[in-house]
């Protein structure tokens, strides 16, 4: 998968664990730009995430991420 | 993480007069289905069905008292009905750790009680988080 594939992916999930359809994810997109991705909802989309790609993070590159470009960019990795 | 992948937990429950009378004093859901003998034939049941969210109450318990942390919270937790569940049925309760997510400390229970006639009455997931 690119980039934009995994972007795509990702949106779906987004919708999917935080409830709103209309969520448009870029890869600059933060936290901070989506009212629903609070600090519980966060875990839920990282077991999410983990489980549609079938990867692993550690703690340690989740809190590395400034934004969803660089969660994908993590994924691209694996 | 405390909890290990495929780690396993049984516990008994009984729907017995306190939890049944106590549910219906807390929450007040005096349905016929659930409190009147002939109502609850007439639809097919043997008897006056429990509330199957006293099951909830049981997964409560499971994971605020059983576990061999008390440093957990529930983040979801989903539960189907198979069969019905009546005053003072005994259930045996199976859970295990399916999945675990070390990066958030994620841990994912499938569970299920099941009856004296062997049946399941109930199945479901739990995510749990370890602090």
């Amino acid at each position: 998968m690119n980039k934009d594939e995994i972007l795509a992916k990702l949106t779906g999930i987004f919708h999917d664990e935080l409830d709103n359809d209309g969520i448009v994810l870029s890869f600059e997109t933060t936290a901070e730009d989506v009212e629903e991705w609070d600090s519980l909802s966060h875990i839920q989309l990282i077991v999410a995430v983990e489980k549609a790609f079938g990867v692993r993070f550690t703690s340690s590159e989740i809190q590395s991420w400034n934004n969803v470009g660089e969660m994908i960019d993590c994924i691209l990795a694996k | 993480m405390i909890l290990q992948e495929n780690q396993a937990f049984k516990h008994q429950f009984k729907v017995d007069e306190q939890v049944y009378i106590g549910f219906i004093s807390v929450f007040e859901d005096r349905n016929s289905l659930h409190t009147d003998e002939e109502f609850a034939k007439n639809k097919g049941f043997r008897s006056k069905v429990m509330h199957g969210n006293i099951l909830n109450g049981f997964l409560s318990y499971f994971i605020g008292e059983l576990l061999p942390t008390e440093d957990v919270m529930i983040l979801s937790q989903t539960i189907n009905f198979k069969n019905p569940v009546y005053l003072d049925d005994v259930l045996n309760f199976e859970a295990v750790v399916t999945d675990q997510s070390e990066a958030v400390r994620v841990n994912t229970f499938a569970f299920k009680f099941i009856n004296a006639d062997l049946k399941t009455v109930a199945s479901g997931k739990i995510q749990i988080k370890e602090f």
